[in-house]
């Protein structure tokens, strides 16, 4: 008997884990997404040589967002914000070209728009003051998407990646004390 | 642990797992957008008071007796572009029947980039700067364009979800003016603009 109440009592916790982990996942409201970051590889930079970073967004099948360069003052561009924390820079940002799309229902009017996939580059570097270690960077993808026939309004997908801080290291190979000589490599 | 306990766990980890599978489906999937019954056919047009670009307070109850189209759109949405054209031919060749087009704006781009553009798409009927309770009160207008024929009794006719073909609006436009009986007609008022 104690053992079925034991049982009982596990089977009911599980289902309240469940519950939980379930409502969890819609307690905030949820709207749909149509573009997704890829993971970003893991980037490493010493101070004073950038690092070439790439971003990688898929757009869901069947719908296409503007691009950076849409060609109308309208058309709200696909644009990359960045807030790396002070020791790091983020600069160089690099939007693709975006293809041609003409609706069918509107031949004369074709939209410049990125679908499937695209990458946005960007240079990434360490301050001089940056000691070695692992660097978060968060920011957002502002985009706005469509199909062939709707628009949705402008949506902000989250970026976010990680940057180790290489020791920094002197033609010798050991490491460099900014202190002693802060322009070496200007 | 004997075999009751066995099977209760058994049991309710079974629940457990319909549970959790059941509340995750219930949600729209990406791109899926699930419609309120709110606005639908046969249902009343929910009156609402908005301000058009001219400043002026105006209510959609200002035109009963007439047929409405009620279009959301915004500055950003390329096929609301692609319409706005057919609305102001529609208006022009149904007016005399009883046909009123309504713009609604959804956007946040500013009452002046709102009245820029539709000075340069020539729209010859009211825009009103929108807002998201008038959309919730219309099921939510979670994609753009949105519309909503309305007969002269105040009954949606028709939803319009996206880019149709312009004769797709004529037809709806038809059947809310079809609806018309001369008393009807009669009562129909001039808006308040």
């Amino acid at each position: 008997m104690r053992s079925a109440r034991l049982g009982f009592a596990a089977g009911f916790v599980l289902a309240l884990v469940a519950a939980g982990a379930a409502m969890d996942d819609t307690a905030s409201p949820q709207t749909p997404s149509w573009v997704t970051p890829l993971p970003v590889a893991k980037i490493s930079v010493k101070s004073g040589k950038p690092a070439k970073l790439e971003l990688r967004f898929k757009v869901a099948d069947g719908y296409h967002i503007n691009s950076n360069q849409p060609g109308s003052e309208l058309l709200i561009p696909t644009k990359l914000q960045l807030n790396p924390p002070t020791d790091i820079g983020v600069g160089s940002i690099t939007y693709p070209k975006g293809h041609d799309l003409t609706l069918a229902i509107a031949p004369d009017q074709p939209l410049n728009v990125y679908s499937g996939g695209f990458t946005i580059t960007a240079k990434v570097s360490a301050m001089r003051t940056a000691s070695p270690g692992k660097y978060k960077v968060h920011g957002q993808l502002k985009y706005q998407a469509c199909n062939d026939r709707s628009c949705f309004p402008p949506k902000l997908a989250p970026v976010d990646f990680e940057v180790q801080v290489l020791k920094r290291t002197s033609a010798s190979g050991t490491a460099h004390n900014p202190a002693q000589s802060p322009h070496a490599h200007n | 642990m004997n075999r009751n306990a066995i099977v209760i766990i058994v049991v309710m980890a079974a629940v457990a797992l319909m549970l959790f599978a059941g509340v995750r489906m219930a949600r729209p999937r990406a791109g899926v957008v699930k419609l309120s019954p709110v606005g639908k056919n046969g249902s009343v047009a929910p009156d609402f008071e908005l301000q058009s670009l001219d400043g002026k307070p105006m209510r959609l109850s200002d035109f009963r007796g007439k047929a409405v189209l009620l279009n959301f759109w915004a500055t950003w949405c390329a096929p609301c572009k692609i319409e706005m054209p057919w609305f102001v031919d529609l208006q022009k060749q149904y007016a005399s029947q009883g046909l009123q087009v309504i713009g609604v704006a959804m956007d946040d781009s500013g009452e002046e980039a709102i009245a820029k553009f539709a000075k340069q798409m020539a729209v010859n009927y009211p825009v009103l700067i929108g807002k998201e309770a008038v959309g919730d009160a219309y099921g939510g207008v979670e994609f753009l364009p949105t519309t909503f024929i309305i007969d002269r009794q105040g009954k949606v006719v028709d939803r319009v979800f996206g880019l149709v073909s312009r004769s797709e609006f004529e037809d709806g436009i038809k059947k809310a003016l079809g609806g018309a009986t001369p008393a009807a007609q009669a009562s129909a008022k001039e808006p308040a603009r």
